[in-house]
């Protein structure tokens, strides 16, 4: 299996990557035998026609192409070693990582393998599917949806398989249409960080729910880094409210009135040995002191107050957070957030993790904040969450902002446009 | 597994549980172990161990650790004595001060250079160390007509109760307060447990952190003075065994390494447990030479049972 990012040790060299746990095979009385390693490594990179490779350099000098190469070599090898006569390589989105030219040669190494192994190859652009492979298998929530030769298939069919016919927009509908402000809360300008996303620009207003859209890696999850102040952004300014803020200062965000629902709950965005008032209270500890001290009297208000707000289930405000369900958790998240009246929020898949029911109450709550005003810049895990909840769409692919789409509640986007933008 | 998981009741029972148990070992040894006096020695250990502990519990709970108290303390100590014939009682904040001074160096080291405290404080406390011995490579008396200075304030006593153990309840509310009233005592729980949202969350680690190490730096400068008024004079090795003693009291406790939980409660009865296994060995007679030995069993067992291991995979 090649992993989508990489599984060699990047300050090992490219010989004792190849044969990481395996050094026992050049064992030469017991001591490890450096040169016919070196020369097994020499040879196999020979085999897939790659003789540009230094066998001594460590893994993180080369580029990304050839460390791929060298994984696929590793590979080989093990199942040489193994004794499979025709091993079966899984590769986990290859492509991404290389450049057009590297992907061509890799197609190239893939297209000689064939004759020696069988190959699984996973991505997400169709074209190079439909170009490379022999028989396409797609995949949509879990479930096996059709298989077929590559010959025979078109590019705009798979996407629509890919999206599926059962596509129901009910249980995402609006059933209310609340008035927007035209009141512009940030405004992100010429914002750019390298490697990661171009230079783009876009507003948020009060009360409007914005999503991002695009696949994993079209830097989407960079910018709402940056605009969170989580990491530094090159050029460019984020506004809020009229005022610039600081680049890469989370607490210069915080201040400002910018909140962050990050992805991974417990490792981001709680304290999960801490009591839910305790986490639902961070942000607001000077606003429950009385004469300079922290009230707990008043500190237990607040987070009652919150917890019946959102809903949380929890048996006490004393409840540890681990304890609690992820719906529960993030309802805990946002409350934090919330209390401290925040401006815009940041959504990164606010549903992750999170079971049907508490579902729909989260999704009723992103509606509600929006109608007291409250911007959000949304990423979901699916698009119909996309469609269902944004105002606006923001579609982004390869680093920069390719389209903006309304999504009012009587004209919302089908699936299918969506799809074709984003791949 | 740990015990407090399985019956999910807090650590600090578990730690008094212990308490009880262990004293009542040595009471079957030797009954004079619970005789007043011998009670009246091991509170007032159990007072200087908490001082430092608690300021050790601070780094703990921030996700860090202080290995330099011991270096300070003997630091303290003969600075302290060296101090009171020029300046008198201003030796008391002096040495206050130069604590406090130590832990926030503590602090920039681990905050600004990036170094982690582990390394840093292992650092200071080798330098502390050697500045105790530059100062006065011998134990140093202090001079009778000085002793004043030390009998009113630390050896003195009040209604029947000796000082030490006022400086030890004073330092003990102090903590309590901090840790449990205001926000840069609720931020050391915050980072302890979970630093990467408490940067999300704007949170100012870099002050938070400051201020735990400094937190310790006073602990170990109030025992520092408190040990050479007791004893009348300073010695440069006297705070070798506090590094040790501090972090097994705290742990004892019940707060984990990791950081987050636990609280003063915990370090009360944890240093209140460990002064008492240092006293009851000596009561019982326990050969000098298994002592460290015993005592280090003792850890072992007592961080197995109020330490919840189950939610942490790795430990290091």
């Amino acid at each position: 299996m090649v992993f989508q990012e990489g599984s060699l040790v990047p300050n090992l060299s490219v010989t004792e990557n190849l044969f990481l746990c395996h050094e026992a095979e050049f064992r030469r009385v017991g001591i490890l035998s450096l040169r016919p390693m070196r020369a097994a490594a020499r040879e196999l990179l020979a085999q897939m026609k790659l003789h540009s490779i230094d066998v001594d350099l460590p893994v993180a000098e080369i580029s990304s192409a050839e460390r791929q190469m060298v994984e696929i070599a590793r590979l080989l090898w093990l199942s040489r070693l193994y004794g499979q006569e025709n091993p079966v390589l899984i590769l986990d989105e290859p492509t991404t990582v290389l450049a057009d030219s590297e992907r061509e040669t890799l197609f190239e190494i893939l297209h000689e393998l064939k004759k020696r192994a069988s190959i699984i190859f996973i991505s997400h652009r169709i074209q190079e599917v439909l170009e490379n492979c022999d028989r396409i298998v797609v995949l949509k929530d879990g479930k096996n949806v059709t298989e077929m030769p590559a010959a025979e298939s078109r590019l705009l069919k798979i996407e629509q398989l890919m999206v599926g016919h059962s596509f129901a927009v009910d249980r995402f509908h609006q059933d209310e249409e609340w008035k927007q402000s035209e009141k512009e809360i940030l405004r992100v300008e010429n914002l750019s960080k390298a490697g990661l996303f171009q230079p783009l620009t876009f507003t948020v207003r009060e009360g409007e729910i914005v999503s991002l859209i695009g696949l994993v890696g079209s830097g989407k999850e960079a910018l709402c880094r940056c605009v969170a102040g989580l990491e530094k952004a090159d050029t460019g300014a984020v506004i809020l409210d009229g005022r610039k803020l600081p680049s890469g200062s989370p607490s210069a965000a915080v201040r400002a009135g910018i909140g962050h629902i990050p992805i991974d709950r417990r490792s981001e965005g709680l304290a999960l040995m801490m009591s839910v008032a305790e986490n639902v209270n961070l942000l607001v500890l000077n606003r429950l002191k009385t004469a300079g001290f922290l009230s707990p009297a008043r500190e237990k208000k607040n987070a009652q107050h919150w917890i019946a707000e959102c809903q949380i289930k929890t048996p006490s405000s004393g409840t540890l957070c681990a304890n609690l369900s992820g719906g529960n958790q993030q309802k805990t998240v946002i409350s934090k957030w919330l209390s401290s009246r925040v401006r815009l929020l940041i959504l990164d898949h606010p549903t992750r993790g999170v079971d049907v029911g508490a579902k729909d109450e989260l999704y009723k709550i992103i509606r509600r904040l929006a109608k007291e005003g409250i911007g959000m810049l949304m990423m979901c895990d699916t698009l119909e969450e996309d469609i269902g909840l944004a105002n606006r769409m923001l579609i982004m692919k390869d680093g920069r902002l390719v389209k903006e789409l309304a999504s009012s509640p009587r004209q919302k986007p089908s699936p299918q446009d969506i799809i074709s933008l984003i791949v | 597994m740990g015990l407090t998981h399985k019956l999910k009741i807090p650590p600090v029972y578990i730690t008094v549980a212990l308490l009880v148990v262990v004293g009542l070992a040595f009471y079957l040894g030797n009954p004079n172990f619970l005789t007043p006096y011998n009670l009246n020695t091991i509170i007032s250990f159990s007072a200087i161990l908490l001082m430092v502990a608690l300021g050790q519990m601070c780094t703990i709970l921030v996700g860090g650790i202080d290995l330099s108290v011991g270096g300070l303390v003997s630091f303290i100590s003969v600075a302290f004595i060296l101090l009171i014939k020029p300046i008198g009682y201003w030796a008391y904040p002096a040495c206050i001060l130069m604590g406090v001074l130590a832990g926030y160096t503590n602090g920039l080291i681990l905050t600004r250079i990036k170094i982690p405290s582990f390394i840093a404080t292992l650092g200071t406390g080798g330098i502390l160390t050697s500045l105790a011995y530059l100062v006065s490579p011998r134990p140093v008396n202090l001079s009778p007509d000085s002793y004043q200075v030390v009998d009113t304030v630390v050896n003195g006593s009040l209604l029947g109760v000796s000082n030490v153990l006022y400086i030890g309840l004073a330092v003990f509310l102090l903590f309590f307060a901090i840790l449990r009233f205001t926000s840069t005592g609720r931020n050391i729980f915050y980072i302890g447990s979970n630093i990467k949202m408490s940067w999300m969350s704007g949170i100012n680690i870099t002050r938070t952190r400051n201020i735990a190490f400094m937190l310790s730096g006073l602990g170990a400068a109030l025992v520092g003075i408190t040990m050479s008024s007791i004893r009348y004079g300073g010695d440069p090795v006297v705070g070798t065994a506090y590094v040790l003693n501090s972090i097994a009291a705290v742990v004892v406790g019940g707060t984990a390494l990791t950081g987050g939980t636990g609280g003063v409660v915990n370090t009360l009865f944890g240093a209140i447990f460990m002064s008492m296994l240092d006293n009851g060995m000596n009561v019982v007679g326990i050969d000098q030479y298994l002592q460290q030995a015993i005592l280090g069993i003792m850890v072992i067992i007592g961080v197995t049972l109020t330490f919840d291991r189950t939610k942490t995979p790795i430990v290091k």
